[in-house]
């Protein structure tokens, strides 16, 4: 998770520090974040204000986004917070250490039926919930569903209509159609309850399966195939198992089985464990009506951050050729206590490679824009090893990032800055001893 | 070809000035006389000091020039001495010859004696301010003087100027700026491109030229120096306000040397 990259220059929005990009839509994105006061990572979608006011949907936007905050289920991607710019709408997600569940089947093939009815009866815990509480995805797709060490996580359940394209409206499906119900595609409305289960079927059979039951090469026949419910099922699903298919992947929507009778299933109802969890109470969506408010009250701002700017002779004095320690250290037998390095990588990435090192090492990290505290937690010769470290910009593309050692031994501040930093460091960074030496 | 010899050294002597007969005849006298100088002034006496000095080492410092390199500087006899032990140490690393050589400095600096480096340049011109291709113990001291954490700033401003006027003009011009900033990066093993280094270089000027000239003279220096201390940060060496207990086992272990 922290190896996620940050892209170049530091945006802030509010006490989000925004990292690069990881899912894109024509009018929506979201990208990776992190909360400076905590540290916590999370997920930022970002909607545009002027394409929901297009689209008339500001308050059904607020009514689900407010909804959705008040949930808190253990197969649901929470929503955390709401901020709002005059262009842009921040929803904070809860960030999923882990990747999409289809990855594991793109790595290692199709599950076995028992791994791939306990992610489905996840699947069909968060989206009872989600439905109980009146609120539909509408667009259940591999994209959406996170893995979480054997935990699923469904995301943008209520937001995924408002990522879609401009064209592509509350009828129509975003993206692949192969998770789409017929109804959908046939353009004649639906409800959006039985939509999802359809979905959930199409999950099913992959997970299973490891290939889509409705898969052609022009979309005119893969719609029919759909429309038709036209598939069929491998040797090696069980009887029950392609018997609830037959169920889910009904092209009717009517006569389609709903979840109450889901769960009654045999075939679903094996090792199932209803997901039980607390509710918190002190939920509100205070945030969220204040985003949707007219006023400028209250509203954030991208701002963006950057290093202490590095003139040349800033860097001409850090230099070690204008610098007369050496003279004595050499001498003397001493050690020094500062190190610095040059690097052409965007500033945020230095700060979260040099984290990334440090961690391992036993060190907490403590962040302030662009500067670094590393406190060892194990105590040393000296006592607990702390260095400062310091990302310096000398011109819009090259860092110069210094580390000093604050306390503790001299030698373990060398062995830490060997052992992390030119094993981190040592593709791109020249990495460069100066200055200011200690007598051990 | 022995007579050729003989022949040859015959005539030498034969062309020979009066003047110069009565030198060579006076050249043992003068040698006799200079040691009983020399024995008087008390160079070949005991002198603490600099007992910790090889025997073999030619002496040319007493207690006496070491007190008044003291009253010039901002050291105290014991750190002139102290720091007379470090002299010798880089003075005969290469060449034994009580003065310390470019090349001396650079191995003290830099590890090694060879290539060539822009800024080792500087230092050695500055530090040899009698202009005679050497650092002498009396110039090692006065410039060490200016590092010292007690030195006047305007001294401090004044010394860094000279540093990086590479051509002596009275101004840091755009175009050294850019020479010690490409120095610099290949010794961060860092190349970049032209129009990069440019606007590196044109910032650093704007920055400091309060005059719109282009360059930046010792006043502007002086005025951009006051705005931004951190770039004396070179000009400083902590080691320096205790020299004698910084190489105090530096000393001891000399003077166990056989």
């Amino acid at each position: 998770m922290s190896s996620m990259k940050v892209a170049k220059g530091r945006i802030l929005v509010g006490k989000y520090e925004l990292g690069k990009t990881i899912g894109e839509g024509s009018f929506a994105k979201v990208k990776f974040a992190r909360n400076v006061q905590n540290g916590n990572y999370v997920a930022i979608k970002i909607l545009d204000r002027k394409h929901v006011l297009r689209l008339n949907m500001m308050e059904q936007l607020m009514k689900e986004i407010s909804t959705m905050k008040l949930i808190n289920h253990p197969n649901v991607v929470r929503i955390l917070e709401v901020l709002a710019s005059k262009t842009k709408i921040y929803i904070v997600l809860e960030f999923v250490d882990g990747g999409e569940l289809f990855d594991k089947i793109a790595a290692n093939g199709r599950l076995k039926e028992d791994e791939a009815r306990n992610y489905f009866q996840q699947l069909i815990n968060a989206v009872d919930y989600c439905h109980s509480r009146g609120v539909y995805h509408r667009d259940l797709k591999p994209e959406n569903l996170l893995d979480s060490n054997g935990v699923l996580k469904v995301s943008d359940f209520g937001l995924s209509t408002y990522s879609q394209k401009e064209d592509e409206l509350l009828h129509t499906a975003c993206g692949t159609p192969n998770y789409v119900a017929p109804e959908v595609l046939n353009d004649r409305g639906y409800v959006g309850s039985t939509s999802d289960i359809w979905s959930c079927g199409v999950i099913l059979f992959v997970l299973m399966a490891g290939y889509l039951p409705f898969d052609e090469p022009t979309h005119m026949a893969l719609y029919k195939k759909i429309g038709r419910a036209e598939f069929s099922c491998p040797s090696w699903f069980s009887p029950q198992a392609k018997k609830l298919l037959k169920h889910i992947l009904d092209p009717n929507p009517l006569t389609r089985i709903k979840i109450p009778e889901l769960l009654e299933d045999e075939w679903f109802k094996k090792g199932y464990k209803p997901t039980s969890f607390t509710e918190e109470e002190d939920l509100n969506v205070d945030d969220v009506v204040v985003a949707f408010n007219e006023s400028n009250e209250n509203l954030v701002t991208e701002r963006k951050e950057k290093p202490v700017s590095m003139n040349a002779f800033e860097l001409i004095c850090r230099s070690q050729s204008f610098n007369l320690d050496s003279l004595f250290e050499k001498q003397t037998g001493q050690v020094k206590q500062e190190t610095s390095f040059t690097s052409q990588c965007p500033a945020n990435e230095i700060m979260f490679k040099i984290e990334e090192a440090a961690k391992p090492l036993g060190f907490n990290v403590y962040k302030r824009n662009y500067k670094m505290k590393l406190q060892g937690d194990k105590s040393g010769r000296k006592g607990h090893l702390s260095v400062a470290t310091e990302v310096f910009e000398v011109a819009p593309s090259v860092h110069m990032v210094e580390l000093r050692k604050t306390g503790g031994d001299t030698l373990e501040f060398h062995k830490a800055c060997e052992n992390s930093l030119s094993l981190l460091l040592i593709q791109k960074y020249k990495s460069h001893i100066r200055k200011s030496a200690t007598q051990i | 070809m022995s007579s050729t010899i003989a022949t040859d050294s015959h005539g030498l002597s034969d062309s020979w000035t009066i003047g110069e007969r009565v030198c060579a005849a006076l050249m043992p006298l003068i040698a006799v006389v200079e040691v009983l100088i020399l024995t008087v002034t008390g160079c070949f006496s005991y002198c603490p000091c600099i007992s910790i000095i090889d025997q073999n080492h030619k002496c040319t410092y007493t207690a006496k020039d070491f007190a008044i390199l003291a009253d010039e500087t901002r050291f105290t006899v014991e750190e002139v001495e102290a720091l007379h032990v470090l002299f010798k140490r880089l003075s005969s690393s290469l060449i034994d010859d009580d003065s310390i050589h470019k090349e001396e400095l650079q191995l003290a600096l830099f590890q090694t004696p060879y290539g060539k480096n822009l800024f080792l340049d500087r230092v050695f011109d500055v530090f040899d301010q009698k202009r005679n291709g050497v650092i002498e113990f009396d110039e090692f001291v006065h410039a060490l003087s200016v590092f010292h954490p007690y030195a006047p700033m305007d001294e401090k401003i004044d010394f860094a100027f000279k540093l990086y006027d590479l051509r002596q003009t009275g101004f840091i011009e755009p175009e050294e700026v850019k020479l010690m900033v490409v120095a610099i990066l290949i010794e961060f093993d860092m190349n970049l491109p032209d129009d990069l280094l440019e606007a590196i270089v044109h910032k650093t000027i704007a920055d400091a030229d309060k005059d719109n000239d282009g360059k930046i003279s010792r006043e502007d220096w002086k005025a951009f120096v006051s705005r931004n201390p951190s770039l004396l940060i070179n000009m400083t060496l902590p080691y320096l306000k205790d020299i004698t207990s910084v190489l105090s086992s530096f000393v001891f272990k000399t003077e166990a040397k056989p």
